[in-house]
């Protein structure tokens, strides 16, 4: 087994794919604190309010899409470019591979989380002190924020892979993370909130401590997002891995 | 050894390969060839674990590719389908299978010298030729100094040269008594190397024989060749006379068939050796009903 993590290791190391995620991944986080601290000052609410540090640290989770996406090419790649043979050739007990590419993406998520959280801070603290106000470094909600976007960010690497473990057609996986994030999961939490907070990118929210309502708490939405990933990535397992290449 | 027992393989109605059998065996080049469509890759594919059989089996020295313990150090393969991450350099693909398998990455420069593409390995395989790819394929299937050798339509895109590199390379593993077998829609690429031939059509194995077993035959064209007829007869000569009057002897040397001829006072407007090439190709087309255009 650890060959085989040490193979897909360098798989990710060896295309430019996880260079360019990431450094998306850090750009899509520092703005998205940007423009939280700076609609946070519009709007009144003090920066250092409980309200404010919510709405501008629960947002430096965003990057955590590029990794989602990450994942779902590591997995999904392997069909799209015609790898997957040699590597069920390499490795027949195909579900081995599967778990070595969890725990790679689970490193290489848990590493992106450190960079666009560090990045965050920084900005975070850097905007700060232009709007003259000092960022609550001692505060502990902070770090338990920023504790869930690491969290958060690696859930969504593994997420990424088991996605693109069932849905082995690449566009189409992509396809399907996108528009349940960006459409299917927006409608529902203006028609049936209470149903929305069960579904995966709101359970995500309520890891990153979101100020939305209605969310689960910090704790739950780790423990909904897992249960996710282990239920598509059983899915993919159980009906997609062992299908002829 | 492979052995292929029964193997069928449905996609809803379309029987792909339909009871096949035939045996690869060790030391000697068996050929897998069949018109486009024929079943051919599907067979490997059944045979290297990436398809499930519908029924039947096909082994390799005995299991099932999946039970091999550790496969790439027992079967290199190369399929059709086998791609390449266009991003990644020709080194890294070779070192991330040599260490998924567990090879010592110091395999990996001589083969790349092997295949000739060691002034490339830096390079990004999207920017490879389709005979970069092939040799490639060819030296990552050769990582782990395989037993069993499973090509599939290993010349295509290869000039001249490389076809007959990979002639040689065939010949050579099947002398150490390795077991090469090697699909080919074009007959004559492999006809020069194969020591055995499977022909299949439909999904049907047409026939299986010993290269060896098919020996030449002489072509001859004369002024009267119903005189030439009577004369071979009268020698005891097994022979054919072809709609386009020459006549085909089969396992005669010209020699004979000119003595023969000059013996009857006939006149020799053609004699010419078929090889066993040439009569293998025969074999092929009329045992796939094909005129050789795929």
């Amino acid at each position: 087994m650890g060959d085989l993590v040490a193979a897909e290791w360098l798989k990710l190391r060896t295309t430019r794919l996880v260079y360019g995620t990431a450094a998306a991944a850090v750009l899509l986080s520092v703005a998205a604190v940007t423009g939280a601290v700076l609609a946070t000052d519009r709007s009144g609410t003090p920066l250092t309010s409980t309200r404010g540090l919510e709405q501008i640290l629960s947002v430096t989770g965003t990057g955590a899409l590029m990794v989602l996406l990450t994942g779902v090419l590591v997995a999904a790649g392997e069909h799209r470019h015609g790898t997957a043979a040699d590597t069920f050739l390499t490795t027949p007990r195909r579900h081995r591979v599967v778990l070595a590419k969890l725990a790679v993406s689970a490193g290489a998520g848990l590493a992106a989380g450190l960079i666009t959280a560090a990045a965050s801070l920084a900005t975070a603290a850097a905007l700060f002190t232009v709007e003259g106000a000092t960022f609550p470094v001692g505060d502990g909600d902070v770090w338990l924020t920023l504790a869930g976007t690491l969290a958060y960010t690696t859930l969504f690497a593994l997420l990424g892979v088991a996605l693109g473990t069932l849905i082995r057609n690449q566009v189409l996986a992509i396809a399907v993370a996108l528009a349940w994030i960006g459409i299917v999961e927006h409608i529902l939490i203006s028609l049936a909130p209470s149903i929305a907070r069960w579904l995966p990118a709101m359970a995500g929210l309520a890891v990153v401590r979101s100020p939305i309502d209605d969310v689960l708490s910090p704790l739950g939405g780790l423990v909904v997002l897992t249960l996710y990933t282990v239920a598509i990535c059983g899915a993919g397992l159980r009906f997609a891995v062992a299908r002829d290449v | 050894m492979i052995e292929v027992a029964g193997l069928t393989k449905r996609y809803g109605e379309h029987r792909a390969v339909d009871d096949l059998s035939f045996t690869a065996p060790a030391g000697k080049v068996t050929g897998f060839v069949g018109p486009n469509g024929a079943g051919k890759t599907t067979t490997f594919r059944c045979l290297l674990g990436l398809a499930e059989p519908t029924a039947g089996v096909a082994l390799v020295d005995g299991l099932r590719y999946r039970d091999l313990a550790a496969p790439r150090r027992q079967v290199g393969a190369v399929l059709e389908s086998m791609g390449f991450h266009p991003a990644r350099s020709g080194r890294n693909h070779l070192r991330v299978l040599a260490r998924a398998a567990g090879i010592e990455p110091a395999r990996i420069d001589p083969l790349l010298d092997l295949v000739g593409l060691r002034g490339a390995a830096e390079r990004r395989v999207g920017g490879y030729s389709l005979g970069m790819r092939q040799r490639l394929g060819l030296a990552a299937a050769l990582l782990g100094d395989p037993p069993t050798i499973v090509l599939d339509e290993p010349v295509n895109g290869l000039d001249p040269a490389g076809v007959a590199w990979v002639r040689r390379l065939l010949r050579a593993w099947a002398d150490e008594g390795r077991t090469v077998l090697v699909s080919s829609h074009l007959l004559v690429e492999l006809a020069q190397v194969a020591d055995r031939v499977v022909v299949i059509r439909d999904g049907h194995r047409v026939t299986e024989a010993d290269v060896s077993s098919l020996a030449g035959s002489v072509t001859v064209r004369v002024d009267r060749p119903d005189a030439m007829v009577a004369a071979l007869l009268a020698a005891g000569v097994g022979h054919e006379l072809r709609g386009d009057g020459a006549i085909s002897v089969p396992g005669c040397e010209p020699a004979e068939v000119g003595r023969i001829a000059a013996r009857a006072s006939v006149a020799v407007t053609e004699l010419a050796r078929a090889t066993v090439g040439d009569s293998l190709e025969a074999m092929f087309f009329t045992a796939t009903g094909g005129d050789g255009r795929g």
